[in-house]
């Protein structure tokens, strides 16, 4: 010991000996400090695949940065952590990482766990746009894959086929509905061009379903096929994890099997929320029933201003019933409000009533037979509303079914409020062999076509030898409302805050679509919006058609978009005549002139 | 397609048409006029299947038949009565191929409807899509002959 008041030198073989020690007598050796997020994931990765591991945080050690030193000289890396398995050097936290993709890890661990292979090479827990587009993918690059679907049946219990929700209780049956309100519109519209018929034309909503559930039919047994021909096999069955790497999976009847695969991809998307209000799972319906039910729903209070409510009060009037819409606060949130309005007023003028600023806060109860009386409160003030309706159908948002699977048991992350799941740029969650993709992702777009590039490019990632991620920036969508509202891009208000309003030009018009004029229907209503970045060759960077077809029209442009569309590439591109779409290629007025933009003629 | 599960429960109660087959049949072998009730049966499950159709002494048409298919509601009357046309010499099983999708997949059905042609327990000949009558009556000849 020397003297007081004298630093002590380091005794380097001492140190020496005491890290190889350390190295040796640890199946796995971490060299880290506390403050390191580095580091903690490092030792999460461990803790993951439930490896013990001996963690030395030289933050806190005596002789910590001379621990570091004799590290460095051994290993030729300074930084922590600093990873040794089974006496071998891995290096730091890529590297930790890069070695158990590649499976290095796990063969230097040399367990006899290990040495059991797994069932599966993938399991994908949904069977809906994502899980089918994932699963089949990795089954044609060659692997082992397994899909589980199961539907929980509805409070009402509605259930349905293997798809997921585009396919059954989503997009497929919303625009065949939205198609059956037009063609309805357009039966009215048909008189004026000529067409001459005695008979009154009513609505039935069975024929339209059974029609409708006819065509699902056909697409869940085509899946099936497509899952058979690619040789992925299909449970259904409701799957949760149990362990890492398992899950146990249980069908209608009760009978529980257990499988276990090397990768988890989680794709079990969303259902509606409920208010929690007394009533609201007796009596009211979602979006889950509604394109399945029996019996035509009447008079109808839709409770939401989603685009879920929107679309589906908007058929529902344009099928002939009498809607009215509860809106909380503002319609579309997330959706450029002015265009969001628009699509409201259109709404309005064409008879569907909105109570704003309402919330239904009471008794959903049984009235007269067949007719429900609802209870609401405003949100501003004491006024009460009541009114009576035959069906209420509830769209207030949809929840991601991430609560009941078992991922607690595994450490998998989820966010506590909605649950979604955080990802990486890969969709890989916090615990490296689970993958998120679709409607679940903390973040994202919940929209089909996402869901399968996401699930795409993910198997190809897994085991097509590919780098290349999905690509989330400027998604095209499209609201189907009667008037429907296509767009791309920024909207105006994220667009003046990212850019500011300065630094932005704002091209708009109104157009009158041609088979609009003979049957005289609403003139200056459908609306066109660029908006484009000044300092950037007035690129455009938000796209907005309020109009007919807005889905098709929508399409092609975002494209463009994605090719680096400018202001005057757009003014270059002759119109096709005569089409809504090619309002785009001659817009003039900015919004800043503060000129007119309604239409008088051609 | 959706369900209502109670609505399900219901329409799951599908008669069985047709008592055991076999020569100690209470009623004897009696040549029925009435369109196919005797010849024609619904399967109710596996086991149903290999009792009536691959155990069957007489050779037996399957119809692989959906709820939502259009041509399967043309083709499967259709069927039947040509089947019952031919005396009880052929029999005629009816699957519903999503009630019954183990058996659909063991079979190898992709679309609907899909008739097989079974004899001893062999699928000896099948067609897909919609015939008319005589293509009918030369394909279960064909079974009954052979």
């Amino acid at each position: 010991m020397p003297p007081p008041g004298q630093t002590q030198l380091p005794d380097w073989d001492g140190l020496k000996l005491r890290v190889r020690t350390l190295i040796a007598s640890h199946r796995v050796m971490i060299f880290s400090k506390s403050y390191c997020p580095y580091c903690n994931k490092v030792k999460e990765l461990f803790r993951s695949m439930r490896v013990e591991y001996y963690a030395l945080e030289l933050d806190v050690t005596a002789d910590g940065p001379s621990i570091q030193q004799v590290l460095a000289e051994l290993t030729n890396q300074r930084t922590v952590p600093n990873v040794f398995v089974n006496g071998t050097h891995i290096g730091g936290c890529d590297s930790t990482y890069q070695a158990y993709h590649d499976g290095v890890l796990q063969k230097l661990l040399g367990d006899s766990k290990d040495a059991e292979p797994y069932d599966y090479d993938l399991i994908i827990i949904g069977g809906g746009s994502g899980g089918l587009a994932c699963s089949k993918e990795a089954a044609a690059l060659g692997k082992k894959v397994m899909v589980l679907d199961y539907v929980v049946p509805t409070p009402l219990g509605t259930s349905w086929g293997l798809g997921g929700t585009c396919v059954n209780v989503g997009c497929i049956p919303k625009k065949l509905m939205h198609q059956a309100a037009l063609l309805g519109q357009a039966l009215q519209d048909s008189r004026k061009y000529g067409w001459q018929y005695e008979e009154q034309v009513k609505h039935n909503w069975e024929i339209m379903v059974e029609a409708i559930q006819n065509y699902i039919g056909s697409l869940n047994w085509g899946y099936r096929v497509s899952l058979r021909e690619k040789s992925v096999t299909y449970l259904n069955s409701y799957g949760e994890f149990i362990e890492p790497h398992k899950i146990k999976a249980t069908n209608r009847k009760g009978q529980v099997t257990y499988h276990t695969a090397e990768t988890f991809v989680l794709a079990t998307g969303e259902r509606p929320r409920y208010p929690g209000i007394p009533g609201d799972k007796e009596y009211c319906i979602t979006s889950d029933d509604l394109f399945s039910l029996p019996y035509c729903p009447g008079k109808t209070l839709v409770v939401g201003a989603s685009y879920v409510a929107l679309e589906c009060a908007g058929f529902l009037a344009g099928l002939g019933l009498d809607v009215t819409v509860m809106v909380r606060s503002i319609l579309l949130r997330g959706f450029d409000q002015e265009m969001a309005e628009k699509v409201g007023a259109h709404m309005e003028t064409h008879g569907v009533k909105f109570i704003r600023k309402f919330v239904p806060v009471d008794q959903v109860e049984e009235g007269m037979p067949g007719r429900l009386k609802v209870t609401a409160k405003s949100t501003e003030g004491p006024e009460i509303f009541e009114g009576e309706y035959n069906t209420v159908l509830i769209a207030i948002g949809r929840d991601a079914c991430t609560r009941n699977i078992g991922l607690e048991t595994i450490g998998v992350k989820i966010n506590e409020k909605n649950g979604k799941v955080p990802v990486n740029d890969e969709e890989q969650t916090n615990v490296p062999y689970v993958y998120a993709i679709g409607d679940i992702l903390e973040g994202k777009l919940e929209l089909t076509p996402v869901a399968i590039q996401a699930g795409r490019l993910l198997a190809r990632r897994l085991y097509g030898g590919s780098s290349t991620k999905c690509d989330y920036i400027n998604v095209p969508t499209t609201v189907f409302t009667p008037l429907e509202y296509g767009s791309c891009g920024f909207t105006e208000e994220r667009a003046i805050e990212e850019y500011g309003k300065q630094n932005l030009e704002v091209y708009h018009s109104l157009f009158w679509p041609l088979e609009w004029t003979v049957p005289g229907r609403d003139n200056n209503t459908c609306y066109a919006k660029i908006i484009c970045s000044k300092h950037d060759n007035n690129r455009v960077i938000g796209f907005h058609v309020l109009g007919p077809n807005a889905g098709e029209v929508t399409q092609g442009f975002a494209a463009a978009i994605k090719c680096g569309l400018t202001k005057e590439l757009l003014d270059e591109t002759i119109g096709i005549h005569p089409t809504c779409a090619e309002v785009f290629t001659t817009m003039d007025i900015t919004k800043s002139s503060g000129q007119d933009i309604s239409q008088r003629g051609c | 397609m959706a369900q209502r599960l109670a609505l399900r429960q219901l329409l799951s109660l599908t008669p069985r048409t047709l008592p055991p087959q076999g020569p100690l049949a209470p009623h004897g072998r009696a040549f029925r006029t009435s369109a196919g009730c005797r010849s024609t049966f619904n399967v109710q499950d596996g086991n149903d299947f290999q009792d009536r159709v691959v155990n069957n002494p007489k050779p037996v048409v399957v119809d692989f038949h959906a709820q939502w298919c259009g041509p399967c509601k043309i083709l499967g009357p259709r069927l039947e009565k040509m089947v019952a046309k031919q005396e009880g010499k052929v029999l005629m099983a009816k699957v519903d191929i999503d009630d019954h999708t183990d058996l659909a997949i063991e079979y190898e059905v992709s679309a609907v409807p899909t008739v097989l042609a079974m004899k001893n327990g062999d699928v000896v000949d099948k067609f897909v899509g919609i015939k008319d009558e005589d293509q009918l009556e030369a394909f279960l000849k064909k079974l009954i002959g052979a």
